[in-house]
């Protein structure tokens, strides 16, 4: 069997959510079976601008052809189009030009898609909501199996992306929240697909104590490990962590990992200590009371299964679907929904020792039964093995035409999303 | 935080977080959904506590309003039609007076002068409803002052008793680890040391591994049973405690004091096995006097035996 990984970045230095969950994949079924990745050039997730040369290369033992990117993105194209596609009525023809704005484009990955497609018994696509999913599940429909990573965002709400969820020969899900919004959005329950997701190589002796020492950090602390935004949902954790610490039972400190364009506050509590490789973030992992995913958006956190790999409870923003079901599966972490909340849960991780530990532990059980790499895979191989042996069941709804994409009559995307919940 | 009621193996989330926010519900009192927070967040309350906008005067200005609005409703019979008529200059009262029934045939000035008569209840009426607002404005204004002033209140008296439920604890767990003495016995000696304190929390806030420990009667314990009856022993020798012997107990002699500095001695000697020799010590503020506190022997022995006697387990 041979598989091709089509993602919009791919390397060693690229760290988004999807890249990273591609990377994992591409590595661990290479161990099975003959894998090819097909990315970019890019390396930048704004502008897509070209940084590596096209042509392949081997990474980790696993085979990467890479393709130009044809048209580079304006952000502040996709801002003015993403203005109207979200929150005005608008035509299918408006959402492609958003499509095409948000990158990356490269025709030639498609090309290839086209012409070299029967070359691979199935393309797995990750990220359904840039170009190259789009356009090369279009190019390989019998063939293309999606694996979304959907989040309750406006663009889940596009008319596009239906066709193409309606079309994928199967679609593998990170989690249940996600595969019931993606039902719920564009009716495909007939496609076949499985909660998959990704798992996690954890080292066996992290050192909590190597962590300290590196940074000088003394006493408790929660920790967060990601992307410094806004959009992560770090503005209210910075928020709701300075007011937590003026209590006078508080005895937190927050420690942050990475680096983003929001401005982690000056606080005695709050100690930033930027973009950590692999080791020290497992040693932080190690040392950490518990870890705190204050995003609205998440459609697999990858550092929740890490911490509950470790054995460590985490506390997540009950906004996000993903993790509040997760949450309360594994029984492997709590969750808020505002400020006192958040302080009242932190302070009974911190001060209730069996609490934290039965938390940590289910989480781990958890971990273990479904996100285990020996578990990933072996979803995977059932699922592609029940593809091959059974034809394909549906086609892809081609484009419509001219005028009928010109037509402006889809909902602002935003609407119906919120029509969902 | 307080230990939760879950134990178990395997936690439950949803039993942990809603045990949580019950706690936090109780500690913030009300518990207003997320609606009526963005409704009280969005209330300009300076708009109604501003006192600045209250009128000194208004029950005066309301009265006034009142008695100028109590005209009678304008009606058929009332209305006078005259007035629309009226003027100051005598040419054109004539003139209209003149042209009055060519005007009464082409208009209905019974209802012009109607509609006039309204216009003025009209203006009336607004008058008076701005004063009602006034009114209405400054009950609100109270109301909310007295909202307020009634949360501080509840929120005191919250505190004050979960103080005197504190105190209530703290003085039970104070009462559980005081070691009573038979009143009929006096003190053995005065004792110019200060009473050597227990150092530790209260019973409640130790850890639990150790509270049966305390809970269990000091009586209970040989050493503690040795010791009252030692005390009970040198109780007719000693003289009460607060310096000066009272009227009918003879002072202590010199002779005394050595004999008992040398059954001291003789209970030394006889070795760490000796009967007796640890409970003597165990209370030093009480059996032994000023001078003696001088040798560092007998503070080690004493300092050691009041160790002793708190952290040994019962031997039975």
């Amino acid at each position: 069997m041979k598989l091709a990984v089509v993602v919009q970045r791919y390397g060693q230095g690229v760290h988004g959510g999807a890249e990273l969950h591609a990377r994992y994949i591409a590595e661990h079924l290479a161990h099975h079976t003959d894998v090819e990745v097909l990315t970019t050039c890019a390396t930048d997730d704004v502008t897509w601008a070209n940084a590596h040369k096209a042509g392949t290369e081997k990474i980790n033992g696993v085979q990467v052809r890479r393709f130009r990117v044809s048209t580079a993105s304006s952000a502040r194209a996709v801002s003015r189009l993403s203005e109207r596609v979200f929150h005005q009525t608008h035509s299918l023809a408006d959402e492609l030009k958003w499509l095409d704005a948000s990158g990356p484009m490269s025709g030639s990955l498609v090309r290839h898609l086209r012409k070299h497609g029967d070359t691979y018994d199935f393309c797995l696509f990750f990220s359904y909501r840039y170009c190259h999913a789009y356009y090369g599940a279009r190019a390989v429909p019998s063939r293309a199996i999606l694996v979304p990573r959907a989040e309750r965002d406006d663009a889940i709400g596009l008319r596009v992306f239906r066709d193409v969820f309606r079309g994928a020969r199967a679609i593998l899900y990170n989690s249940p929240e996600e595969r019931s919004l993606i039902h719920a959005v564009a009716g495909n329950q007939d496609v076949p697909g499985v909660v998959v997701g990704a798992g996690a190589d954890v080292p066996q002796n992290p050192q909590a104590g190597r962590f300290r020492q590196k940074h000088n950090i003394r006493g408790p602390f929660a920790l967060y490990v990601g992307r410094i935004d806004e959009r992560n949902g770090c503005a209210d954790l910075f928020d709701m962590f300075q007011r937590y610490a003026n209590e006078p039972s508080a005895r937190l400190s927050l420690v942050v990992i990475g680096d983003g364009p929001l401005a982690v506050p000056t606080h005695p509590r709050i100690k930033h200590v930027g973009i950590l490789d692999d080791s020290d973030k497992f040693d932080a992992l190690s040392a950490a009371e518990t870890l705190i995913l204050p995003s609205r958006f998440e459609s697999l956190s990858r550092t929740a299964l890490e911490a509950w790999a470790l054995g460590k409870p985490v506390l997540a923003n009950a906004q996000s679907e993903v993790l509040k079901g997760q949450c309360g599966r594994s029984n492997g972490g709590l969750f808020y929904r505002d400020g006192e909340e958040f302080a009242g849960m932190l302070q009974a991780i911190e001060q209730n020792r069996w609490l934290s530990a039965s938390l940590g532990q289910s989480g781990r059980q958890y971990f273990r039964d479904h996100y285990d790499w020996r578990v990933v895979e072996r979803k995977y191989h059932e699922m592609l093995v029940q593809l091959q042996n059974a034809p394909p069941q549906h086609v892809m709804e081609p484009m419509p035409g001219w005028s009928a994409r010109r037509r402006r009559d889809l909902e602002p995307a935003a609407d119906i999303v919120r029509s969902l919940s | 935080m307080p230990e939760f009621n879950v134990r178990s193996d395997s936690v439950n989330v949803e039993h942990i977080m809603e045990q949580i926010r019950a706690r936090i519900r109780e500690k913030r009192g009300v518990d207003y959904t997320e609606a009526q927070i963005q409704e009280l967040a969005a209330a300009r309350l300076e708009k109604y506590l501003d006192p600045n906008n209250v009128r000194a005067d208004l029950l005066q200005e309301f009265h006034r309003v009142r008695s100028a609005s109590d005209a009678p409703d304008p009606s058929e019979e009332v209305i006078d039609e005259s007035v629309l008529f009226e003027t100051h200059r005598p040419w054109l009262r004539a003139l209209r007076k003149i042209l009055r029934p060519i005007l009464k045939l082409v208009l209905n000035t019974k209802a012009l002068a109607a509609l006039s008569l309204r216009a003025k209840a009209e203006v009336s009426r607004r008058s008076r409803d701005q004063l009602t607002f006034e009114l209405v404005h400054n009950m609100v204004v109270e109301m909310t002052r007295l909202c307020i002033e009634v949360k501080n209140l509840t929120m005191r008296v919250e505190s004050m008793q979960s103080r005197l439920e504190f105190n209530e604890r703290r003085a039970r767990a104070l009462e559980a680890v005081v070691v009573y003495k038979p009143s009929e016995e006096p003190p053995i000696e005065p004792s110019p040391r200060p009473p050597v304190h227990d150092s530790r929390p209260p019973a409640e806030f130790r850890p639990r591994h150790e509270n049966p420990r305390h809970e269990r009667p000091r009586h209970e314990s040989p050493r503690q049973d040795e010791s009252s009856r030692q005390d009970a022993q040198a109780a007719p020798v000693a003289s009460p405690s607060g310096g000066a012997p009272p009227s009918g107990a003879a002072p202590e002699g010199p002779g005394q004091r050595s004999r008992r500095r040398r059954r001291r001695r003789g209970r030394r000697g006889a070795g760490p096995g000796a009967p007796g020799t640890a409970p003597m010590g165990s209370q030093p503020g009480q059996s032994e006097p000023a001078g003696d506190s001088a040798s560092p022997q007998d503070d080690h022995d004493s300092g050691s035996d009041a160790g002793d006697s708190d952290s040994d387990p019962d031997p039975q």
